[in-house]
């Protein structure tokens, strides 16, 4: 895991934001369990409230779950659930998008054409 | 168990000062760093809690149920450790060893020579190793730490401990702690009392503010960081901003102070650079209130 200390993004975030990915992208599979918070903790360095707020901010949004003296485990994800999280990750990357583009003065046309550029400049 | 120590009003009077009376939740499973300037009763607090000093009033709870700090099986599941030495300076890491072992039976000789490995000291093996009175304070407690990390405990309260180490020595206080607390996965706890914050940041889960005496402010450091906001601006708009912040200091050209996060909107209209504080900005913030509010 890559964490950035003196990074403006608050270390949970970034821990969070990690794991979330590793789940979305099916790295982590339903089921596997999560190192413990404390364990987390001493391998990366921070303190165990870090890894807990990392982990009860992925709980909140069902991607993982605790089990009462175990630890934490990964949700299984349903498909209405991994497409909504998608579509928010595109909401939000749409809506920075469209804030540069207004800066640029750009019309809805330009930024579309930018945009098809874009899409297929990645193939 | 939720909490490790709970305090119920307790009080230590001095001539000249008194502690207390604090009421206390110290959570179980976590470390917990207790911050304030000097003369603000850490050591008082520490002290009082361990049965090293009585108390003049109030109760103090350990591990949920037990209230006799002078009970055996209670003190043997408490490492303490002073800043002061308060071992012989004669001895050396063999009569440390020696002595630990007769006063408690979870002392692990093997676990104290490995720490001494890890402190850069002589172990118990070498044949004549030095005295504590030819080391330098550093390494005095380094030995001292040693001797409390090898028993095989539950809470450890540590004054001051990182104050007369070295960066490197400081580096590896906080493995050692995260490394208990993981070991102990939930029933192991730490207390300890710092000024040196900033380096002790990445190994602190709570932290509990002290002025004066009493408990000033305390929680889950990551629940602090929302709850304060760091404000810096430049110096004309100090005046506007001061209403909304709880200490600041200024020169002729910038400012700098806390304030409560709900106050964020306010201040980011008057133009000023908001920032999540790190645990020593709070700590200054929180302290730098509570001395002009003693004044």
């Amino acid at each position: 895991m890559k964490i950035y200390q003196n990074s403006n993004e608050p270390i949970y975030k970034q821990i969070a934001s990690q794991l979330r990915e590793q789940i979305l992208t099916g790295k982590l599979k339903a089921g596997e369990p999560l190192p413990s918070i404390r364990i987390l903790a001493q391998n990366l360095k921070i303190s165990a409230i870090t890894t807990m707020k990392a982990y009860e901010e992925l709980a909140a949004e069902g991607l993982i779950s605790s089990t009462k003296g175990k630890g934490y485990f990964v949700s299984p994800q349903d498909e209405k659930m991994l497409i909504e999280q998608h579509m928010r990750k595109l909401d939000d990357g749409l809506t920075e998008a469209i804030k540069a583009a207004r800066v640029l003065g750009f019309d809805l046309t330009q930024t579309c054409e930018f945009l098809r550029n874009l899409w297929y400049m990645e193939d | 168990m939720e909490n490790v120590i709970r305090t119920n009003g307790i009080i230590k009077k001095y001539k000249g000062f008194t502690l207390g009376p604090v009421n206390l939740e110290i959570p179980c499973g976590f470390s917990t760093a207790l911050i304030g300037a000097n003369g603000a009763g850490k050591t008082t607090l520490i002290d009082t809690i361990c049965g090293v000093t009585g108390k003049s009033g109030g109760e103090c709870v350990y591990f949920g149920d037990k209230t006799d700090i002078d009970d055996a099986g209670l003190r043997n599941k408490i490492g303490y450790c002073s800043s002061m030495c308060f071992l012989p300076l004669t001895w050396n890491v063999k009569n440390i060893a020696e002595a630990m072992e007769i006063g408690f039976d979870n002392f692990d000789r093997n676990k104290f020579n490995a720490f001494c490995n890890r402190f850069n000291l002589e172990t118990t093996d070498v044949k004549k190793p030095k005295r504590l009175y030819k080391m330098s304070d550093g390494n005095k407690m380094r030995s001292y730490l040693a001797a409390v990390l090898a028993r095989d405990t539950e809470l450890l309260v540590l004054d001051e401990p990182a104050s007369s180490l070295d960066p490197l020595a400081r580096d590896v206080l906080c493995d050692i702690f995260r490394e208990y607390l993981a070991e102990g996965d939930g029933n192991r706890s730490i207390i300890f009392s710092t000024h040196n914050i900033a380096d002790m940041e990445y190994a602190t889960d709570y932290a509990v503010f002290m002025a004066n005496g009493n408990i000033i402010e305390q929680g889950f450091v990551e629940d602090l960081k929302e709850k304060y906001i760091l404000v810096h601006g430049e110096a004309d708009k100090c005046e506007k901003a001061k209403p909304f912040l709880l200490s600041c200091t200024a020169n002729s050209m910038n400012f700098e102070g806390i304030a409560l996060a709900e106050n964020l909107a306010k201040l980011t209209q008057l133009d000023t650079a908001i920032e999540k504080p790190n645990l020593q900005q709070l700590s200054v913030g929180i302290l730098r209130k509570a001395e002009k509010d003693g004044k």
